[in-house]
């Protein structure tokens, strides 16, 4: 008799599918990061990549948890959980000591308490027009001509910071084309789209509380730029997660385990 | 023998009734008015004077799907997105007089009352100008204390002879002063039915889908003078009371959860809205709507300072104490605050709110975006990942409490 | 007798260091009460024995304030709670609320869980403001006001102490009021920025002060041959601070011939009249005589009107909208202004500023073309 033993995580997001295949023990034994959506072909191409990736079948899944905005799409889930308890559960389970995880993902800022088991104990997440999230630097790159990974190494090298603040994304791009028109240097209006991301985040983070230890999850973790920029308005130090990016799917994939073994 | 309509059905035709009396009036060449929803119906209803409400209006259009439109036509106009969507929806109605989802008949003069909030007064001045009629209003100043006190009711009982000494003038109708404290006896009455209905709430299952109170409440805060109303809640409320007392409940499906709903109604999304609670087995069995529309007064001095006891007019410690209050009676699990875009009044306080309900209540909170009746605000996918993780936190919080229990 | 460019320099210090200014008030040992927006009694912070300083928020990036105000609140409440947050106004004995808009009744609650350690003090008005029984409240409401501030500096206002102090800040509107009339006579030496300094800086440090300095420069100004380059404009709205904004109307050769701005003239034009008998009333009849403002009641949109009789008596070539993101009170005007303008053939540039804005491209081409316009 065979017994099944992996615990498939899918995070179906905005503007990426992440999978993520753990075992029994929590060790993972794929994860797969594909650069498109809920909607598309992205979340079959995931859950098909991570299984290659772990050399299994999908019959050895014992369960398959969706995540993320298009949770509700993905068929072959067996359960669903909100990205809020997954990425709650995902850094709880990685770092058993943190209390407060800060999410920027594609569409959403999130600022998770964890309580105790790596229970969501509270949250708070983004108003629709503050600009803060991973769709707004993506819209920022693209109006400099770069890749989005980029931003984190320009805002390094940047010597000053020409200010971005209006409210809204549609706003925020006006602003920058102009200011890209009067020929500022690029990489400190870089680090001006940094901190306001990071301004917009840390008024979340405040109203959640800021307790330590603070781990940080999602695509725009990957940003050292924010992530500093967020460290000095909250005046604590930020732990980006080693999977920031598959946190969710990984949280996933523990709350099938945990569900399926209890 | 006729048969016993059901207290929805008789507070729906009421509110049919309430409406189609207007038309009749106006065809009968009654002046007829559009008047703010907290105006002291008092006044109305004691002198006979028919009129109708942009802000139910807007709510209608909200749920009959014509709020992008209309909102859309007030912007074409040169209104910022940024104003209230009844406003917004009843301006583009003034000025092209054109509406499928709803009719109201054209007013003769406008009563306006800004206790609510001064969006209200701007509305409303703007309205006696692109329709040019005579404009009442009675101010009731922002209370930021407990207690009204005698300057403000002074001031307000003096609009009250003002405001009907005006309209006597123009509508030819004589107050009577009988009929006045009938209508305050016939109003007390509606609303302690009302309170009582609300109250049924505190039961487990609570014996109704909280959602209806979206409803009912347009009867008990513009209707609740005359003698029909107060028939309808004192009908409302002993079902209510029966079915609690059988441990029943009309709210579809197993009753686990129990929220706190803070804020106006998503008109424009109300299915989904509602949808993505009842689905999950969570009722709402609290919202300031039970205590706030209760007007309790004795004397001519506690009406007028009823009217400055609404919420939104209220102090904020009132406003909180009341909503914890209710959310430990009516035993919530948790709460949905709409961060409502229409209203600035409302909204500006929701996250200071928010702190003291977590604290005050023990409970979690979820805050969304959207608006009482621009659907271009809300966000389904936003809104569902917020209350499905709400439910697991108030699931977790279910289970903690049983392990310690049984510790 | 100094020239104007001297005494413009001193008035700009106090309109852009206002902390430094209330570090000088504290200094002396004297107390201070923040005002926020609109039309407070300053004149009773006054006659208690302290100094009033203007709260209107600051051209400046917020963070904190998005704990309590959710992102689509004005750059007014915005940056005046950002500011209390931070403890930017720290020394301040108490601060005024008054609750004129539904953005500002939100402030009390935000204020008083946020800022903690200094207090309130809301000043409730009648809006019915133009009947017996809206005076009386105002005037009872007032003198509680009063009575707050009194037990604040520890110092009784005497009626004569509350009348002196009303004709302190009337002869104050009358100096600026006088400015606001030679200014465009003077583009060559003052320019919108300037005269927007001017303004402000009344309400920062001590009135008397503030007089003799405009009073100084009105004196300079007259002494001078007149100039009246420029296209001339009236500017209506919250308010006109912004100095990039200013330096646009100055790059365009705009002068300001007149303005309906509710941080400027309209609050100069209505001074508060003289009641011996008691005092505090007089506050009330101001309420119910100004004008040209969104945030009064004026149910016959006076503001319009007047608005059009401004512009017309001024000679401007069009009008000036400087919207407050967020305001709706402005926004639910703009409609009926822009049509009593359009009816009198008077062209209007509707701008929309906001406190947190820091790139001004499309105002600057807004009034580039505006200018080609109208010229």
């Amino acid at each position: 008799m065979t017994v099944k033993r992996y615990f498939l995580g899918i995070d179906v997001g905005s503007t990426a599918s992440k999978c993520v295949i753990i075992d029994e023990d929590k060790r993972i034994a794929a994860s797969v990061v594909i650069p498109v959506g809920t909607g598309t072909t992205g979340p079959a191409r995931a859950f098909a990549a991570a299984c290659e990736e772990a050399g299994i079948r999908e019959e050895d899944l014992a369960c398959i948890t969706a995540t993320g905005y298009g949770r509700n799409t993905f068929e072959k889930a067996d359960r669903t959980v909100s990205e809020l308890s997954a990425h709650a559960l995902g850094v709880h389970t990685l770092y058993p000591e943190a209390k407060t995880v800060i999410d920027i993902g594609g569409q959403d800022a999130k600022a998770i308490r964890i309580g105790s088991n790596g229970r969501l104990e509270n949250f708070i997440m983004n108003d629709k027009c503050a600009a803060g999230t991973g769709r707004f630097l993506e819209v920022m790159a693209r109006i400099l001509e770069r890749d989005v990974s980029e931003l984190g190494t320009m805002d390094k090298e940047a010597e000053g910071t020409v200010a971005v603040s209006s409210t809204c994304t549609v706003f925020a791009e006006s602003e920058v084309i102009s200011q890209l028109a009067r020929g500022v240097d690029i990489k400190s209006l870089v680090r001006g789209i940094d901190e306001s991301v990071a301004v917009r985040t840390a008024g979340l983070v405040k109203r959640l509380g800021v307790i330590d230890p603070v781990i940080m999850t999602g695509g725009v973790a990957a940003n050292a730029g924010v992530v500093s920029a967020l460290e000095y308005e909250l005046g604590t130090e930020i732990t980006v997660s080693s999977i920031a990016q598959q946190n969710g799917a990984f949280g996933a994939a523990v709350y099938g385990l945990q569900k399926t073994v209890r | 023998m006729e048969e016993k309509k059901p207290a929805k059905i008789v507070l729906r035709d009421l509110q049919d009734k309430i409406a189609e009396d207007v038309w009749e009036a106006k065809r009968r060449g009654e002046k007829i008015g559009w008047c703010a929803s907290n105006f002291p119906q008092e006044i109305t209803t004691a002198m006979d004077i028919k009129v109708a409400y942009p802000e139910n209006m807007g709510a209608a259009i909200g749920a009959k799907g014509g709020g992008r439109r209309m909102c859309e036509e007030a912007e074409a106009m040169g209104y910022s997105n940024d104003i209230c969507s009844y406003a917004r929806m009843n301006l583009a109605y003034a000025a092209h007089d054109d509406c499928p989802e709803i009719q109201i008949p054209r007013p003769d003069f406008l009563l306006c009352c800004n206790n609510i909030c001064g969006c209200m007064m701007k509305w409303y001045e703007n309205l006696a100008l692109e329709l040019d009629i005579p404009l009442f209003m009675i101010d009731i100043p922002h209370l930021t204390e407990e207690v009204c006190d005698t300057d403000r009711i002074a001031y307000i009982r003096a609009q009250f002879d003002d405001c009907i000494a005006g309209l006597e003038k123009l509508t030819g109708k004589k107050m009577d002063w009988d009929k006045f404290r009938e209508v305050m006896e016939v109003s007390q009455r509606s609303s302690k039915a009302w309170l009582r209905a609300m109250d049924a709430m505190k039961n487990t299952p609570s014996p109704f889908s909280g959602f209806d109170t979206f409803n009912n409440m347009a009867v008990a805060c513009v209707g609740r003078g005359t003698e029909d109303a107060a028939e309808a809640f004192e009908l409302l409320a002993d079902e209510y009371e029966a079915l609690a007392a059988e441990g029943k409940s009309t709210f579809k499906g197993e009753e686990k959860y129990r929220i706190l709903f803070e804020g106006i109604a998503c008109w424009a999304n109300l299915k989904f809205t509602y949808k993505a609670l009842q689905s999950r087995g969570i009722n709402l069995t609290s919202t300031i709507y039970g205590p706030a529309f209760s007007f309790l007064y004795q004397n001519m001095d506690e009406l007028m300072a009823a009217y400055a006891y609404v919420p939104n007019s209220y102090c904020f410690e009132k406003e909180v104490q009341l909503r914890v209050d209710s959310a430990i009676r009516n035993k919530v699990d948790g709460a949905v605050m709409h961060i409502n875009r229409s209203c600035k009044r409302w909204s500006g306080n929701t996250y200071e709110m928010e702190r003291q309900l977590r604290e005050k209540a023990g409970i979690p909170t979820m805050t969304f975006d959207g608006d009482q009746s621009d659907p271009r605000v809300f966000s389904e996918a936003q809104y569902d990942t917020r209350v499905q993780a709400l439910t697991e936190i108030m699931e977790a919080n279910r289970q903690s409490r049983k392990e310690e229990s049984h510790a | 007798m100094r020239d104007v460019k001297e005494i413009l320099k001193d008035l700009t210090w106090i309109a852009d260091n206002p902390r430094a200014c209330l570090d000088e008030v504290l200094a002396e040992g004297k107390k201070a009460v923040g005002v926020m927006p609109y039309y407070a009694p300053e004149e009773l912070v006054y006659a208690a024995g302290m100094v009033p300083f203007g709260l209107w928020g600051a051209d400046m990036a917020v963070s904190a304030s998005r704990q309590y105000f959710p992102a689509f609140y004005c750059g007014i409440v915005h940056t005046i709670l950002e500011l209390g947050l931070t403890g930017k106004l720290s020394g301040l004995s108490a601060v005024m609320i008054p609750l004129t808009c539904d953005s500002l009744k939100g402030m009390g609650a935000n204020w008083k869980y946020g800022v903690k350690t200094i207090p309130i003090i809301d000043v409730p008005y009648a809006q019915n403001r133009k009947i017996e029984a809206g005076k009386a409240f105002t005037t009872a409401k007032y003198r509680e006001i009063l009575e707050k501030l009194e037990s604040i500096s520890g110092k009784k206002a005497t009626d004569e102490d509350i009348l002196a102090a009303i004709r302190l800040f009337n002869e104050n509107r009358a100096a600026c009021l006088e400015f606001v009339r030679l200014a465009p006579k003077h583009t060559d030496v003052i320019s919108a920025l300037a005269r927007s300094r001017v303004l402000k800086s009344r309400t920062f440090g001590d009135r008397a002060r503030h007089t003799a300095l405009v009073r100084e420069l009105n004196e300079a100004l007259a002494a001078l041959p007149e100039c009246t380059k420029g296209v001339p404009v009236v500017t209506t709205g919250i308010l006109a601070d912004s100095s990039e904004l200013m330096n646009i109307l100055d790059e365009n050769g705009y002068v300001i011939a007149a303005d309906q701005v509710a941080y400027e003239s309209v609050e100069l034009r209505y001074p508060v009249p003289e009641v011996p008998a008691d005092p505090v009333s007089g506050f009330a009849v101001r309420l119910a005589e100004t004008e040209g403002t969104s945030v009064l009641y004026d149910p016959g949109k006076k503001r319009a009107a007047d608005l059009k009789d401004l512009a017309k008596e001024a000679g401007a070539a069009g009008v000036i909208w400087v919207g407050t993101k967020f305001c709706d009170p402005e926004e639910f005007d703009y409609v009926p202004v822009k049509k009593v303008l359009e009816e009198a053939d008077i062209p209007l540039l509707t701008l929309e500023v906001d406190r947190q804005m820091v790139n001004f491209e499309q105002i600057r081409t807004a009034a580039e073309a505006f200018k080609d316009a109208v010229q």
